[in-house]
């Protein structure tokens, strides 16, 4: 122990003595009061000390060419699913944002090491042992319990037990497989329950057919299969208006029926029910954030949070004159998601 | 003689068989023929448009005009039915107060007789959809709340209080709509409300539907105690957090006065 805490610790009063040993054997920790002080570097010298600020400074710089290298990842890396390399975009975020925060904690580690003032105060603390009768009754009944559930008496029993165990580790193995490269399945997330030729059910399962809605009317209509009605991202809604008000794309000329339209009402912005339709604008209103999209033009975003129109249902009728889907969504329906493609030609899936 | 004779009888039996023939069918005519109401009786009902007439031309022609052809500020009221004319007059939304996005609620303007006379003249230029007889909230509760839920609440909210839609439109709130009203609200979809035909919602489906928009502003109970306006979680969760929190608060400081 250095003289001058020693000396310190008399002048404020205080005991510098250590206590006597309260359980048996050697103290834990040996007696802190008679280790010797190993001080990292006394005193430097002009020349070290500029060579050590150099390099805690270095660190810090380094901190900062991670910091930048983040925002730079962030910004310029191509990320999007299938984009040349954007499989580094993650890592790169990683490494960057872990060599800000490791250059950061090493230049400060090296600042105390080096140019810091070096001295020892000293904070009393308990024995953090319990006592050795305690130890060894704890021993004593782990082993009685051992013998007694038979342990040491049946070695096919406590092997096959530790194998049971091991193998419980192996359960994380598959959750791997869901992590990754091994998660990107654009078409779980781009599907919905409409198939070709799935009638156009509503709320009570009934098919909707040519000539139920009136001009202005409007069904809320679900795919016809196993489940339809409970599948959250194939709602739609079909809407009549008179077929001169419709602007149809070249493209879509086929996907409408005498003024009968179909959207997903899945909002493109948040996902909430896009179902509040008038019938004289023909706006489609989402209540959550006032996204307005034009029913009468391909549902195209006219005002609001909503970034890309509602995706259509291409439909027809079939021989008994009931609403079909030619197919699914033309794009997936909903808000963004990573693997989402920017852009969806207007075809029928 | 033989042959004057025989000429009158004949001539007279001419006049009896006719007779005859007219009291059978006169009496089949009674006996069989349905009894009519009293407005669905032609002469009742040409007076209702008689009288529905001269209150069109007094309250009404300014804007849709005098023969109906629609014009200043009017559309023309050939073919909207008598179901449009009940909703817009029972509601109070016609006479029109003032020029504006939408048509406002307000006390109606024409008692239920005129109503009639008024509805009954604009069928009889050409049609539309009519008000059915009998009584229309008498639905099936447990329908109509799933149809409500499907069709209506996503402009109306679920809890028939109405909200907003785009550029200062709103659905308005049906907590004060009479059974025709409501019924009526569907047949002909005023303004930007969609139009449910009977092909989309059938008449016993508009009854149940009829029935819970009642029974759900009405009659049903708030089952906390306040409705706080029924506009759902945000004011239900305002209320939790600044009364709750309010709680904990003097709780805490209840618990640090006594430590």
């Amino acid at each position: 122990m250095s003289d001058s805490i020693r000396d310190r610790l008399k002048a404020t009063g205080e005991d510098a003595e250590p206590a006597a040993p309260v359980a048996h054997g050697e103290h834990p920790v040996g007696d802190p009061t008679t280790s010797t002080h190993h001080s990292y570097h006394g005193v430097l010298d002009a020349h070290s000390a500029k060579r050590a600020e150099l390099a805690v400074s270095g660190l810090f710089l380094l901190a900062v060419v991670g910091v930048l290298g983040f925002i730079a990842t962030f910004a310029f890396w191509p990320f999007e699913f299938g984009d040349r390399y954007y499989e580094w975009y993650t890592p790169l975020l990683g490494t960057t944002m872990a060599l800000a925060l490791l250059g950061l904690g090493a230049g400060a580690i090296l600042w105390a090491k080096t140019l810091m003032v070096d001295e020892e105060t000293v904070q009393e603390r308990h024995l953090l042992s319990s006592a050795e009768e305690d130890k060894e009754g704890a021993v004593a009944i782990l082993k009685e319990g051992a013998a007694d559930a038979g342990l040491g008496k049946y070695p096919l029993l406590r092997r096959s037990f530790l194998l049971a165990n091991g193998a419980l580790g192996l359960l994380i193995v598959p959750f791997l497989f869901g992590m990754g490269r091994f998660q990107f399945k654009e078409d779980t997330m781009a599907k919905t329950g409409w198939r070709k030729g799935s009638r156009l059910l509503d709320e009570l399962g009934r098919p909707v057919k040519l000539g139920d809605l009136e001009v202005g009317g409007v069904k809320s209509v679900f795919p016809d299969v196993h489940g339809g009605r409970r599948m959250a991202d194939s709602a739609a809604i079909i809407i009549r208006m008179r077929p001169d008000v419709l602007k149809t794309r070249d493209s879509r000329r086929d996907w409408v029926v005498d003024g009968h339209v179909a959207y997903s009402v899945i909002c493109t912005h948040l996902g909430c029910p896009v179902k509040l339709y008038e019938q004289q604008t023909h706006h489609l209103f989402c209540p959550c954030h006032q996204s307005t999209f034009d029913a009468a033009d391909g549902a195209k975003v006219l005002f609001g949070p909503a970034a890309r129109n509602l995706p259509q249902l291409a439909i027809a009728v079939d021989d008994e004159g009931y609403f079909v889907a030619q197919g699914d969504f033309n794009e997936p329906v909903g808000p963004s998601y990573w693997e989402r493609k920017p852009h969806y030609k207007d075809e029928v899936k | 003689m033989n042959s004057m004779g025989t000429s009158a009888r004949s001539r007279f039996s001419g006049y009896a068989v006719v007779v005859l023939a007219l009291a059978l069918l006169g009496g089949l005519y009674t006996a069989f023929a349905a009894p009519r109401t009293k407005a669905e009786d032609p002469a009742n009902q040409s007076i209702a448009v008689k009288e529905g007439r001269q209150l069109y031309l007094q309250g009404c022609s300014t804007c849709h005009g005098l023969n109906n052809q629609g014009g200043a500020g009017g559309p023309s009221l050939i073919g909207v039915g008598a179901s449009a004319v009940v909703f817009q007059v029972e509601s109070g939304r016609m006479p029109l107060a003032r020029g504006a996005a939408q048509a406002e609620r307000k006390p109606a303007k024409y008692d239920r007789t005129q109503t009639d006379q008024l509805a009954a003249y604009v069928q009889s230029l050409g049609g539309g959809p009519e008000v059915p007889a009998g009584t229309l909230d008498d639905g099936e509760l447990a329908l109509g709340g799933d149809l409500f839920r499907t069709n209506c609440s996503s402009c109306h909210n679920f809890a028939g209080v109405g909200g907003a839609l785009t550029r200062a439109k709103y659905a308005p709130a049906l907590t004060e709509a009479s059974a025709r009203v409501i019924y009526t609200a569907m047949q002909t979809g005023p303004e930007n409300m969609p139009r449910f035909s009977d092909n989309t919602l059938s008449p016993t489906e508009k009854r149940a539907i009829t029935k819970y928009v009642l029974y759900t502003t009405q009659e049903a109970k708030n089952p906390g105690g306040a409705g706080l306006g029924r506009y759902g979680p945000v004011p239900e969760g305002l209320v939790v957090f600044l009364v709750g929190m309010g709680l904990l608060i003097l709780t805490t400081l209840w618990i640090g006065a006594r430590a």
